[in-house]
């Protein structure tokens, strides 16, 4: 090659052409997004997040999370996260605009977590600690008021838990969400996806319904505490049952990290409709139907085996 | 002449005759670059042989997740992070450093002026990286894809590398010589790109961030920026050098080798979104990213043919010369990895092979079969003529190889093959999310026996390098060959 002018302007042109196509010019394109909300400056989402739950994205970020877990929902032409109950309409730009990091994930070693808050959601309960999760849902909270009282919940909570519904103890269904974490429930195993199900998900993978027996989770028990009862059983001890429970007279309680994160978990949710992303068949206007969420609207395909 | 010139010199050897001036010149220039080179190369052997420990745990506790899990240092999502920041920042960058610096000052025929600040910029760089790898063990990652160290440690970084740096490109402005060979464009490329890559992505990232997906975007365009810009360029233009060197031939084509070089700096650095294959992002940016790796296909093709031509007729010498070994299954790799490239972005393939372990497959290709394979033929060149000794068992040497050259193959087939059935059953509906999970840890298991190969390979090479660096080698004008050489085909300087 002749001469150094020519090498170094082409070393500096294809980076700079590079440097400029992928990120500066998508910078200018969806580098200022708002969130969208209706003609009346109501119903807004996304909302920014409470401070427990941006204290879990940095447990989330802190513990690898992202290393298995994805939180994007791919279109339902290139692959079958939607089949997958994962989320009623594909992710975009819009979701995120809040998350830094922002954690889309590179692998799926485990379930995407895109919508991991809503699908449980009609398990959710006004437990002492449920302030760090009320903020976050608020698409939900907010578009569908009914969840709480309505008869919405046992409407679109039996398709919900297919796989562990045979194995749900009566005094757990569905029919009364609040008993499910508010109140200790040492057999039975908690609701999937509820708050106190991702407890003990997270303090032993490997002990909940037949589906997560073969999970090659790790346990994080670092973010959990085990301590003597003093007096009364704490409220939010974890439920334990079987070579994973404490001895008697001794609990397992999340640490102030743990409910952090969990609170993450409970705040993942891209339920709300985009209008930039056209609905999936499945996705329903926010206020209509008790089959808002994703995964609630065809009860005859179990999500799982 | 410089300082650095009363540094032992190693003797003169092969056809040295008294008064080769060329010689003689060559001995000064490798003596001037010995003490920084030979730094670089054993803090990075130093990492090197943490990062493997670290990747064995990493595969293991994969499949057997209960292993040391209750302290949050040791949790795997903190060990995966570091076992890839140490092979990238401690090994790899290092290395290549090393063999970057020390073939700047043997094409721009000078020595190296001060070493001694150019060791300060070692120590810098061996500080960042033992800052980051302590800040994500403690929990404070960031959460990007190599870009896990927190912005104190990347300061550090940035700071060694403008010492490191400014050194070579003092030796290319006091260069002799008219011609700018083609492992100089690569160079001065790495030198040049990979500073404004990290400043550019650490300022875009932690410094004013740029709002919600577009971080990932950022992210991964520095991820493959950095595999191909930095890593690549200093692993092809070290291909260059040493083939040429070691059959004792010119490059086959000029030509060839500027195409060749112009396209790769042109397409692959536009392949960053292709790990985003139909991510919430605009469809033309991903788009882009896919003709761009489909289309660096042009370099490859060339890169390799002109390989290839200048091999020609020389092949046998891979069973002599280690150098040439290691060099020529790199550059082999490179085609596999461009390949593998292609195939984890086409959105057809993607379908199957996006979100598994196939893309940690394309990170090995990349690192391990391209670039450090390279990297461990252009040591066994170099080593030999800073400490005047030559590597002292062939057998060594062999084990080296074969461990290595297996284990990166059975890693790369058990991971692509493996996340191939992975994706494959994760796009089926039908099969438990689960499932999918239970098909892939099997060829998770041969993962960890491949990472048993290449940890006995790496310690192997670690021992041997001792024994030179310690001056246990063998003093001899004969370079070690793998092989005895017989009566014809001598002609290398091996």
């Amino acid at each position: 090659m002749k001469g150094l002018i020519p090498l170094f302007v082409g070393l500096f042109g294809t980076f700079t052409f590079s440097w400029v196509g992928l990120t500066v010019i998508p910078n200018l394109q969806i580098g200022a997004l708002n969130p969208q909300s209706d003609e009346e400056g109501t119903d807004i989402y996304p909302v920014p997040q409470s401070g427990m739950v941006e204290r879990g994205s940095r447990i989330y970020t802190a513990n690898g999370c992202i290393y298995c877990h994805s939180r994007q929902v791919r279109p339902d032409y290139a692959a079958s996260d939607i089949d997958r109950k994962w989320g009623a309409r594909r992710s975009a730009p819009r979701d995120y605009i809040f998350d830094r990091p922002v954690a889309l994930g590179k692998e799926r070693m485990g379930p995407d977590l895109a919508n991991v808050g809503k699908r449980g959601e009609t398990q959710e309960s006004p437990a002492p600690n449920a302030p760090a999760s009320s903020p976050a849902p608020s698409g939900g909270a907010a578009t569908s008021p009914a969840a709480g009282q309505s008869p919405a919940p046992s409407n679109a909570a039996p398709p919900k838990p297919p796989a562990g519904a045979a194995s749900l103890p009566p005094g757990n269904s569905p029919a009364q969400p609040a008993a499910a974490s508010a109140s200790p429930n040492p057999t039975g195993e908690p609701a999937l996806y509820s708050e106190a199900w991702h407890h003990r998900h997270l303090y032993a993978p490997r002990s909940m319904t037949p589906d997560t027996r073969d999970s090659n989770m790790p346990a994080y028990q670092f973010l959990y505490e085990k301590r003597r009862i003093n007096g009364e059983r704490s409220a939010d001890a974890v439920q334990l049952t079987g070579p994973d429970a404490p001895p008697s007279g001794w609990e397992v309680v999340p640490t102030y990290d743990a409910k952090c994160l969990v609170a993450y978990l409970m705040a993942q949710d891209q339920s709300h409709p985009l209008k930039e992303v056209k609905g999936a068949p499945g996705a329903a206007p926010p206020a209509g139907s008790p089959a808002t969420s994703p995964g609630g609207s065809p009860p005859p395909a179990p999500p799982k085996k | 002449m410089t300082p650095a010139a009363d540094i032992p010199l190693k003797q003169p050897t092969v056809s040295a005759t008294a008064g080769d001036v060329e010689q003689y010149e060559r001995a000064l220039i490798d003596a001037s670059t010995r003490v920084p080179v030979l730094m670089f190369y054993a803090s990075a052997m130093a990492w090197l042989l943490i990062g493997t420990l670290l990747a064995g745990f990493v595969s293991f506790k994969l499949h057997s997740p209960d292993w040391l899990s209750n302290v949050s240092f040791l949790t795997w999502g903190r060990l995966r992070p570091v076992h890839m920041n140490v092979m990238v920042y401690g090994w790899a960058s290092m290395a290549g450093m090393g063999t970057a610096i020390w073939m700047m000052a043997r094409l721009c025929r000078t020595t190296l002026r001060h070493p001694l600040l150019l060791v300060a910029g070692i120590w810098f760089w061996n500080i960042g990286v033992f800052i980051g790898v302590v800040a994500i063990l403690m929990g404070y990652s960031t959460g990007y894809q190599w870009l896990e160290f927190p912005p104190y440690a990347a300061v550090v970084l940035v700071v060694a590398y403008a010492l490191i740096i400014s050194w070579a490109v003092l030796m290319f402005r006091f260069r002799r010589g008219e011609q700018i060979y083609i492992t100089q464009w690569y160079l001065l490329g790495a030198f040049l790109w990979f500073p404004w890559l990290y400043t550019a992505a650490q300022a875009m990232l932690f410094v004013v961030p740029v709002q919600g997906v577009l971080q990932a975007a950022v992210g991964w365009w520095y991820a493959n920026n950095l595999l191909f810009l930095w890593f690549g360029a200093i692993g092809l233009g070290t291909a260059y050098y040493m083939i040429p060197k070691v059959i004792g031939r010119p490059v086959y084509s000029y030509h060839l080798a500027t195409i060749g070089f112009w396209t790769y700096a042109l397409f692959s650095s536009w392949t960053g979104m292709q790990r985003l294959v139909d991510g919430p992002f605009p469809a033309w940016m991903i788009t882009a990213s896919i003709a761009a790796t489909i289309l660096t296909i042009i370099p490859v093709a060339t890169v390799g043919l002109n390989h290839h031509m200048t091999m020609q007729g020389y092949f046998p010498v891979m069973r002599y010369s280690p150098t040439l070994r290691f060099t020529v299954f790199g550059a082999m790799s490179y085609t596999v990895f461009s390949i593998v490239g292609v195939l984890i972005s086409l959105r057809s393939t993607a379908r199957y092979l996006h979100f598994t372990e196939a893309d940690v497959a394309y990170s090995h290709l990349g690192l391990y079969a391209f670039f450090t394979m390279t990297m461990f033929g252009s040591m066994y060149y170099i080593v030999p003529r800073l400490v005047g000794r030559e590597w002292r068992y062939a057998t060594l040497i062999k084990l080296h190889f074969w461990a290595s050259a297996y284990g990166i193959g059975l890693m790369s087939l058990m991971l692509l093959v493996g996340g191939f059935v992975q994706g494959a059953s994760q796009n089926d509906p039908s099969l438990s999310f689960i499932e999918s999970v239970q098909t892939v840890l099997p060829y998770v298991r041969g993962l960890s026996l491949a990472a048993l190969l290449l940890t006995a390979s790496h310690f192997i090479f670690a021992f041997h390098f001792g024994l030179m660096l310690f001056g246990l080698g063998r003093t001899s004008t004969v370079p070690t060959f793998l092989n005895p050489v017989e009566a014809e085909g001598t002609e290398t300087h091996l």
